[in-house]
């Protein structure tokens, strides 16, 4: 791995010092050697922080949402290839320029399930890595300034693992038998938003279960409003949503969230030929319209 | 908002045998359609309580979960055909939000038989009294046990 980090560092490094950016977002070896963090380089010689392997699991897109990053102007950011997409779509909605971003991609052939990581787990496998990783077609970034080549071995698939498994078999379920699996998933929530903040698209400054005039969603302590905030959160992400799976990632209580954006995303391709972060120019899929659209439902 | 007005039906809504219906109209077409099916004395089907928004680009869907949270037991969204929007493209971006956020509906386990979309223009009184009649022995016939999982 001592080469990626080379390059990474390096690139991290000139752009410091060319003052092309004034911070750089990576990963880096976190205390844990089989956890990575997010590490914010603002100096040159810091860069020898960088590194990269396959526990890089979090969406470092995220962060360019916040105030206290928006305000260095000019960010490098280490990407992998579903990250990328992530700032693809900020980029089609104008949360982020293009000039002001210097994209470092990293070649990526899947990141390792950190329950696993957590228990030795070291190989890049069908077996080890998330389900977002066996349904990936952008391994290499979609668009970069600076690309460093993976060194990790190609991922294997058998094909005898279905991702997402669990969607097939409850479209297949009645309305009744789909309620009562929601229902057990959604009484969980304890309503920490964490699925919110983890995410790169969400990047309301005032979020809807935030309005109190009216209050649509419920927020008190009980499991009142716990469907209307998956609900809705899922709702505003159908179509946005590039599948990096952070949600479900910081969910406490495990809901499995990207069963319903990966849902959604597959919907809304089949309805519209739509999917999000794959181009910088295209309109977001709900911002425009055709006069062809799908019109089986109405009456 | 216009339910309020009305006088609550004897059951209180709540009864399986009276299903609340809510129906969200744009103002320009589907509420004058009702408007005429009204002023034409025809009759149709009691059940439904009828909210008045500018456009069906203007009904969230958060007003259907909403509707269904409160305890509707049928929710129809209806607006202007296809082109003739009077804002021009309102009911196209509805289309194309409803196809997405009705799948997501389904998904979480609501009967996708409670929730209706129809484009009633202006002239279609008649067609507003069959929409409303058919959805409500639709709602009738079916169980009660749906769409609660936003009652929590």
């Amino acid at each position: 791995m001592a080469n990626i980090d080379e390059k990474l560092q390096k690139i991290a490094k000139d752009l410091l010092e060319s003052g092309e950016v004034s911070l750089v977002i990576g990963f880096a070896v976190g205390s844990n050697p089989q956890r990575m963090r997010p590490v914010f380089i603002t100096k040159a010689e810091d860069a020898n922080r960088l590194s990269f392997n396959h526990h890089a699991v979090q969406d470092l897109a995220v962060f360019l949402k916040k105030p206290e990053v928006k305000k260095f102007g000019k960010i490098g950011i280490v990407v992998k290839g579903c990250d990328e997409k992530a700032l693809n779509a900020l980029i089609q909605e104008y949360q982020v320029s293009r000039d002001n971003i210097k994209i470092i991609g990293v070649e990526c052939n899947g990141v390792i399930r950190q329950n696993l990581a957590d228990k030795g787990e070291t190989a890049v496998s069908e077996a080890s890595v998330y389900d977002k990783c066996l349904i990936c077609n952008e391994h290499t970034p979609i668009l970069y300034d600076y690309l460093v080549p993976s060194e990790d071995p190609k991922l294997n698939l058998s094909g005898n693992l279905k991702p997402y498994a669990r969607i097939e078999e409850l479209d297949s379920m009645s309305p009744e038998e789909k309620n009562s699996f929601w229902e057990k998933e959604f009484d969980k929530c304890i309503k920490c938003y964490a699925c919110r903040q983890a995410c790169p698209l969400c990047y309301c400054s005032r979020c809807i279960v935030e309005k109190n005039m009216p209050q649509w969603i419920d927020t008190n302590l009980e499991e009142t409003g716990n469907a209307q905030w998956n609900l809705i959160r899922a709702y505003h992400l159908s179509g946005r949503c590039i599948g990096c799976g952070e949600c479900e990632r910081a969910c406490p209580v495990n809901i499995p969230l990207m069963l319903i954006n990966e849902k959604m995303a597959r919907d809304v391709n089949n309805l519209f030929g739509y999917k999000s972060g794959l181009d910088i120019n295209a309109k977001p899929v709900f911002g425009v319209f055709s006069e062809s659209d799908f019109n089986e439902f109405i009456k | 908002m216009e339910d309020k007005k009305e006088k609550p039906v004897k059951s209180g809504g709540n009864n399986v045998s009276d299903p609340r219906i809510i129906a969200f109209v744009c103002n320009w077409c589907t509420y004058s359609g009702a408007d005429l099916a009204g002023t034409s004395r025809m009759k149709y089907s009691d059940n439904v309580r009828v909210i008045k928004l500018p456009c069906s680009g203007r009904i969230d869907p958060l007003f259907i979960v909403e509707a269904f949270k409160k305890g509707a037991k049928g929710v129809l969204v209806s607006g202007c055909h296809p082109g003739d929007c009077h804002y021009i493209s309102g009911n196209y971006h509805s289309r194309r939000k409803y196809a997405a956020f009705r799948d997501l509906l389904g998904f979480l386990g609501v009967d996708l038989n409670r929730l209706e979309f129809s484009w009633i223009s202006a002239s279609e009184g008649n067609k507003w009294v069959s929409v409303i009649n058919e959805f409500t022995d639709k709602i009738k016939s079916l169980n009660d046990n749906s769409s609660d999982i936003f009652k929590k």
